[in-house]
C-alpha cells in the first residue's frame, strides 16, 4: 500500500510533522475538516449565548414594593456608634492652643478618633470598618418597617455596565449582539460552503483540489485572524450594537469593542470572497472531463450560486463596515447626523450586502437537502433543471430586495418598489419546495438521520418561507417589522433551513469525510429532539411577535410573559438535543464501526472515492458514466446488483420521454 | 401562576373574535382592521400551501418508505411542465393579491388626513416627550416594565393625531401595536406617522386628582413601545395611549397648562420625569450614567468656572444655581470627575423659565443642609405668585 493509498488525514512519522501537515496543508479535505473544527465551536459559542439571553428572557424585570423592617447603626451603652473593630472613640475637639472647644451649653465638644486619613479608629488605633447594623425598633420596642423598592426577574443582578448603569439590560444586551454576530459572521456564512462544501466541491466534481489551494489554506487563515478580532471584542467586554452595527448607535456608545468586531467581521468577508472565488474558478474548470453543467450535482450548483453572491457583495460590506470603522475611530461623518452623516446610509449599504448574505446562508442548505433527499430516497429528483435554475434565480433576485428591510426607515416610494420585487424571491423558493416534495412520490425512502434532517428541513424551512410574505406585504409589516415575528421567522429560515440542512449533511458525509460510522438510533433521537425543541422555541415566537413584542428587548409587559417561558422551555430541550448530537459523534469518531465506500446508496463522484478519501481523493480518475441522480438506470457503487433490482429500462425510457 | 392568569385576561377580552384572541391584541385604531384582514388572507394562503406540503412528506415517506434491502423506487417521470407551471403561476397570482391588497392597506397609514392633530414626539435614550399643538406637555405617568416614568398619552375618542417626531441622540421607533403601526425616528429629521383611535374609551378624567385614570384596570388603553434597538433600556422605553371623551380630554387639556399653582419643588420633579432625566441621575445617591441629585446641591466641583452665559452670580467650584444651570443647558462645557463629556444633550430651549427655576429649587432640596431653605423659599415664591394672580384678578 503506496503512500497515496493512505486516509487524506494520516498522521505521518513524528507527531510535529503531522501538527504541520495540518498548518501547513493545500489539501481542501484538510482546510475543510478545519473549518468544520472551527465552525462547531463558533456554533457551541453562539449557542451558549442563546441559552443566557433565553434564560434571561424567562421572566420580566419588575419593581416590588416591600416591607422590611429597618435598621440604624448599633450603638453601645454610652451612646457610641459600633463597628466591626469596636466602638468608636470620642475625643475632645480643641482649638489650635490646644483648648477644649465648648458647644452652646458650655460643654466639651468631642468628635470621633480619627487617624491621619480620615478614617476613624478605635482605641488601638486600627480602623474601624463597616457600621454594624440592628433592627430598629421605636420607643415602645416595637420594630420600625420601611418600604423599599426592589427590581425582581433580573438574571444579572448588579452587573454594572461601563457607563455607570446598574442592571442587567445591559448584560441581555450583550448576550443577543454576540450570539447574532458569531452566529452570523462565524458560524452561518462559513458553515457549509466552507466547510463541508471544500470537503466535497472538488471530490463531487471528480476533481484532486479545488483551484487555487493556497488561497484555500489563505481563506482559512483569514478566517482565523478575523475570528481573533472577534475574541479580542468578546474578552474586551463585548459588543452591544446588535449584528447590525445600525449608527448613530453604533458609534455613540464608547464602550465595548465595538470597533475589533467590525473589523472582525470586515476580515471575515476576505474569507468569504476568497471561498467563493476559488468554487466558481473550480466549478468552471475543474470538472471531472465529461461532465456537463447538467450533469453537477444540485449541491454544486447551490455552492456555485452562493459563489457568486460572495464574490459580488461582501466588497460592499468590507467598505461599509471600513467607513464606520473611520467613523469611530477619526469622527469622520459618514452616517452619523451629529457629524453631518445619514444613518439611512448606512441601512442601505448594510443590507445592500446582508440581504443576499442570508442567501449564501440557505442556497447552500437548499443545495444539501437535494442530495439528501435523492440519494436517501433512491430516487431522480423531480425537476433537476428547475431546482438548478432556481439557485441562480435566487441568487439574481437577491440583489434587488435589501430594502425590504427598511420598510420602517426608508421612503414610502421605495417601500412600494422592494415590497413589489421581494415577491420575486418567493417563486424560486416555493419551486424548490414542490420539487423536493415531489421527488418523494414512488420514491424508495430510507428514514436515515440525513433523510429525517430532510423532512424537518421542509417542514421548518416551508414555515420559515411562508411567513416571508407577511413580512413582504408592506400594511403588516408595519406592524410585524421589528417584532418577535421576524425573529421566529428567520429562525425558521436560517436554523429550521440552514442549520438543519447542514446537521443532515453533515451525518449524510459523515461516513465519508471520518471514515467511521455514527449511530443510527441514538442520532435519529436526537434530530426528533432537534425538531421539537426548535418547534417549541421558535413557534411561540411568531405569537408574541402578532401581539407585538419588539425584538432585542431585555425585559416585557407581562401579558407576553407565558410564550416567553415555553420558548425558554424548547431552547433547553434543544441544548439536549445538540449535545446528544455532540456524543454520538464523539462515540463515532472513538469506536463507531468502519464505514463502507457507500453507505447510502449515493450516486455522485464523492461515494466513488475511498472512505475516507485518499491525499488526492481518487486512487483513479474518476470516469463520469451516468448523472448524479440516474437511481432507475446505475446501480449505486460498491453496492450487490442483487440487492438493487433496476427496472426495464423502457420503462425508464418512457417515464422520461427518450 | 401569576403571569398565567394574566395572560388569560388578555386573550379573554370580550370584544374580540376567537381568531384575534389567538394572533393579535385587540385593534385600537381605525386601520387595524384593515392590516389583520390582509394578514389572515395571507395566513389562509399559507395554510392551503402548508398543510399538503407536509401531508405529502408524512405520506410518502410512510407509503414509499424502504422496509427492506432490495427494493427499489418506482418508475415516475421526473419532469411535467404543466403541473410545474401550474405551480408556478398559482403562486405569482396569489403573492400579486398580497402585494396590491398590503399596497392598499399601507396607503391609509401613510398619508394624514388634513385637520390630524399635530403632537410633536421627542425620542431620547430612554424616553419620550410629547409636546402638544397647545405647547403643554403631557404629564402623567405610569410604571411600565419596570420604568416607572412611562409617560401616558391622552388623546381624544376618534379623531385623528399626527405624530411629527424627532431623536435627541440616536434611532428609535414608536410603535403602538394595537394600532398596527410603526415608524422609525431619526435624529436631524422629522419622521410623521397617523391614527385615529377606535371608539373605544379607556380612561377618564379625575377631577379631584386632575389626572387621567383608567376605566377597566384590566385593558388600560394601549402600550407604546420602541421599536428600534437604541441601548441599555431599550426595552423600558415604553408608553401608554389613553382615549379620553372629547369632554374630559379638553378637561384634561386645560387642566395641564395650569402649573402655576404647583410648588416650584414638586414642579421640578415632575419637568425633571417628564424630560427623563431620571434615566441617568438618581436621587438617592445610587450610581447611574450621571452624577447622583442627591447632596448635589452645596457641594465641590473642583475646576469647574462658569461659563459667560451663567457667570452673573455663580461661585466658582460650588454647585449653586449657576452651576446647575449652566449643567441643563451646556452640559458639555463641563464634567465631574469620574463622568464623561458628551454623556448627555443640553436642554436648551426646552427647560427655561419658572420650570429651570424649579429644576434647581427640586435639586436643592435632595441636599440635606439645603433642603429646609429651598422648601421655605419655594413655599414663599408660590405665595406671591398666587397673590399676584388674585392682584391680577
Amino acid at each position: 500500500m503506496g503512500h497515496h493509498d493512505r486516509p487524506y488525514y494520516a498522521s505521518k512519522e513524528t507527531l510535529w510533522k503531522t501538527i504541520w501537515s495540518w498548518i501547513y496543508t493545500v489539501d481542501h479535505k484538510k482546510i475543510g475538516v478545519m473549518y468544520l473544527c472551527a465552525v462547531l465551536l463558533m456554533f457551541f459559542l453562539g449557542g451558549v449565548f442563546a441559552m443566557a439571553l433565553r434564560a434571561e428572557l424567562w421572566e420580566p424585570i419588575t419593581n416590588v414594593t416591600k416591607q422590611v423592617q429597618a435598621e440604624v447603626q448599633a450603638t453601645d451603652d454610652a451612646g457610641r456608634l459600633v463597628y466591626e473593630n469596636g466602638a468608636e472613640v470620642l475625643v475632645p475637639v480643641l482649638n489650635d492652643d490646644e483648648t477644649p472647644v465648648l458647644d452652646a451649653d458650655g460643654e466639651p465638644k468631642v468628635e470621633p478618633k480619627k487617624n491621619d486619613a480620615g478614617q476613624k479608629v478605635n482605641a488601638e488605633g486600627e480602623p474601624l470598618g463597616d457600621p454594624v447594623m440592628t433592627p430598629e425598633v421605636d420607643a415602645d420596642g416595637n420594630p420600625v418597617y420601611e418600604e423599599v423598592i426592589e427590581r425582581e426577574g433580573e438574571l444579572f443582578k448588579g452587573w454594572t455596565s461601563e457607563s455607570g448603569t446598574v442592571n442587567s439590560n445591559n448584560v441581555y444586551n450583550r448576550l443577543f449582539s454576540l450570539h447574532g454576530t458569531i452566529m452570523v459572521f462565524l458560524f452561518i456564512i462559513p458553515a457549509i460552503p466552507a466547510a463541508l462544501g471544500n470537503i466535497f466541491l472538488p471530490i463531487m466534481l471528480g476533481a484532486k483540489d479545488v483551484a487555487f489551494p493556497k488561497l484555500n489554506l489563505g481563506s482559512w487563515y483569514i478566517y482565523i485572524i478575523g475570528g481573533l478580532f472577534a475574541v479580542y471584542s468578546l474578552i474586551a467586554g463585548g459588543v452591544e450594537t446588535g449584528w447590525t452595527f445600525y449608527t448613530p448607535y453604533s458609534t455613540s456608545t464608547n464602550w465595548g469593542s465595538v470597533t475589533s468586531m467590525v473589523l472582525a467581521a470586515f476580515i471575515l468577508g476576505f474569507s468569504s470572497i476568497f471561498t467563493g472565488m476559488n468554487f466558481i474558478v473550480t466549478v468552471h474548470k475543474l470538472r471531472v472531463p465529461g461532465m456537463g453543467w447538467f450533469d453537477m450535482p444540485l449541491f454544486i450548483w447551490a455552492l456555485y450560486a452562493t459563489s457568486i453572491i460572495q464574490v459580488l457583495a461582501t466588497p460592499v460590506v468590507g467598505i461599509t463596515l471600513l467607513m464606520l470603522v473611520f467613523e469611530r475611530t477619526l469622527g469622520i461623518g459618514i452616517f452619523d447626523p451629529a457629524l453631518g452623516g445619514d444613518p439611512v446610509l448606512y441601512q442601505h449599504f448594510f443590507w445592500f450586502y446582508s440581504h443576499p448574505a442570508v442567501y449564501i446562508m440557505i442556497l447552500p442548505g437548499f443545495g444539501i437537502v437535494s442530495e439528501l433527499i435523492a440519494v436517501h430516497s433512491h430516487k431522480r429528483l423531480f425537476g433537476y433543471r428547475a431546482i438548478a435554475f432556481s439557485s441562480i434565480g435566487i441568487a439574481a433576485v437577491s440583489f434587488l430586495i435589501w430594502g425590504h428591510h427598511m420598510f420602517t426607515s426608508e421612503s414610502p416610494s421605495a417601500n412600494v418598489v422592494f415590497s413589489a420585487l421581494t415577491f420575486l424571491v418567493g417563486l424560486p423558493t416555493a419551486i424548490k419546495v414542490f420539487n423536493w416534495t415531489s421527488s418523494l412520490y414512488k420514491a424508495s425512502i430510507s428514514w436515515t438521520t440525513p433523510m429525517l434532517y430532510a423532512a424537518f428541513f421542509i417542514f421548518c424551512f416551508t414555515i420559515g418561507g411562508l411567513t416571508g410574505p407577511p413580512l413582504a406585504t408592506l400594511a403588516t409589516d408595519i406592524h410585524l417589522h421589528d417584532t418577535y415575528f421576524v425573529v421566529a421567522h428567520f429562525h425558521y429560515v436560517m436554523m429550521g433551513g440552514t442549520v438543519l440542512a447542514f446537521l443532515g449533511g453533515l451525518h449524510h458525509w459523515w461516513p465519508k469525510f471520518t471514515g467511521k460510522m455514527y449511530n443510527e438510533n441514538w442520532a435519529r433521537l436526537a434530530s426528533i429532539l432537534v425538531f421539537i425543541g426548535f418547534n417549541i422555541t421558535f413557534f411561540t415566537q411568531f405569537f408574541l411577535g402578532t401581539q407585538g413584542m419588539p425584538r432585542r428587548y431585555a425585559t416585557y409587559v407581562p401579558e407576553f410573559e407565558l410564550l416567553h417561558k415555553i420558548s425558554t422551555f424548547g431552547s433547553w430541550v434543544l441544548a439536549i438535543a445538540f449535545l446528544m448530537h455532540a456524543v454520538v459523534f464523539a462515540f463515532s469518531l472513538a469506536g463507531g464501526r468502519r464505514a463502507p465506500r457507500n453507505p447510502w446508496g449515493g450516486l455522485t463522484l464523492e461515494w466513488y472515492a475511498d472512505s475516507p478519501p485518499v491525499e488526492h481523493n481518487f486512487s483513479h480518475e474518476p470516469l463520469l458514466t451516468h448523472g448524479p441522480y440516474d437511481y432507475d438506470l446505475v446501480v449505486p457503487p460498491g453496492w450487490d446488483p442483487a440487492d438493487y433490482p433496476l427496472p426495464d429500462p423502457e420503462a425508464v425510457a418512457r417515464a422520461h420521454g427518450h | 401562576m401569576a403571569s398565567l392568569s394574566t395572560h388569560i385576561v388578555t386573550l379573554g377580552a370580550e370584544n374580540l373574535s376567537w381568531w384575534e384572541r389567538f394572533w393579535f391584541r385587540e385593534s385600537g385604531s381605525t386601520f387595524a382592521d384593515s392590516t389583520d384582514a390582509v394578514y389572515n388572507y395571507i395566513f389562509w394562503v399559507s395554510a392551503i400551501f402548508f398543510i399538503p406540503i407536509v401531508g405529502m412528506v408524512i405520506g410518502f415517506g410512510i407509503k414509499y418508505r424502504r422496509s427492506k434491502v432490495g427494493e427499489v423506487a418506482e418508475v415516475s417521470p421526473s419532469h411535467n411542465t404543466a403541473l410545474e407551471l401550474s405551480w408556478s403561476v398559482t403562486p405569482a397570482i396569489l403573492m400579486a393579491i398580497m402585494f396590491f391588497w398590503g399596497f392598499k392597506a399601507y396607503l391609509s397609514k401613510l398619508v394624514a388626513p388634513v385637520d390630524a392633530e399635530p403632537i410633536y414626539v421627542t425620542a431620547y435614550q430612554w424616553g419620550w416627550n410629547f409636546d402638544y399643538a397647545d405647547g403643554y406637555s403631557t404629564n402623567e405617568f405610569e410604571e411600565i416594565a419596570a420604568n416607572p416614568e412611562s409617560p401616558i398619552i391622552p388623546v381624544q375618542v376618534g379623531k385623528p393625531y399626527k405624530m411629527i417626531m424627532t431623536s435627541r441622540d440616536v434611532i428609535h421607533s414608536f410603535y403602538v401595536p394595537a394600532f398596527r403601526i410603526k415608524r422609525d425616528i431619526f435624529p436631524n429629521r422629522y419622521t410623521v406617522l397617523w391614527f385615529e383611535t377606535t371608539d373605544r374609551i379607556t380612561h377618564y378624567f379625575d377631577e379631584d386628582d386632575k389626572s387621567v385614570v383608567a376605566i377597566d384596570p384590566d385593558r388600560p388603553g394601549y402600550y407604546l413601545f420602541c421599536a428600534e434597538y437604541c441601548g441599555d433600556q431599550h426595552s423600558q422605553m415604553a408608553g401608554r395611549i389613553a382615549t379620553l371623551s372629547p369632554e374630559d380630554y379638553n378637561k384634561w387639556l386645560e387642566a395641564r397648562k395650569d402649573t402655576s399653582g404647583i410648588n416650584l419643588i414638586e414642579l421640578g420633579e415632575l419637568v425633571a420625569r417628564k424630560n427623563g432625566c431620571f434615566q441617568c441621575h438618581s436621587v438617592d445617591g445610587s450610581a447611574k450614567q450621571g452624577p447622583t441629585w442627591e447632596n448635589l446641591y452645596g457641594s465641590e466641583v473642583p475646576g469647574w468656572s462658569p461659563s459667560a452665559a451663567v457667570a452673573e452670580g455663580a461661585t466658582p467650584g460650588v454647585a449653586e444655581r449657576g452651576y446647575i444651570v449652566e449643567s441643563i443647558l451646556y452640559p458639555n462645557e463641563y464634567a465631574r470627575p469620574g463622568f464623561a463629556i458628551g454623556q448627555m444633550s443640553s436642554f436648551l430651549g426646552q427647560i427655561e423659565g419658572r420650570e429651570l427655576d424649579a429644576v434647581v429649587f427640586y435639586i436643592k432640596s435632595l441636599s440635606g443642609d439645603f433642603a429646609a431653605q429651598a422648601e421655605q423659599e419655594a413655599a414663599a415664591e408660590l405665595e406671591q405668585q398666587l397673590s399676584e394672580t388674585e392682584g391680577d384678578g
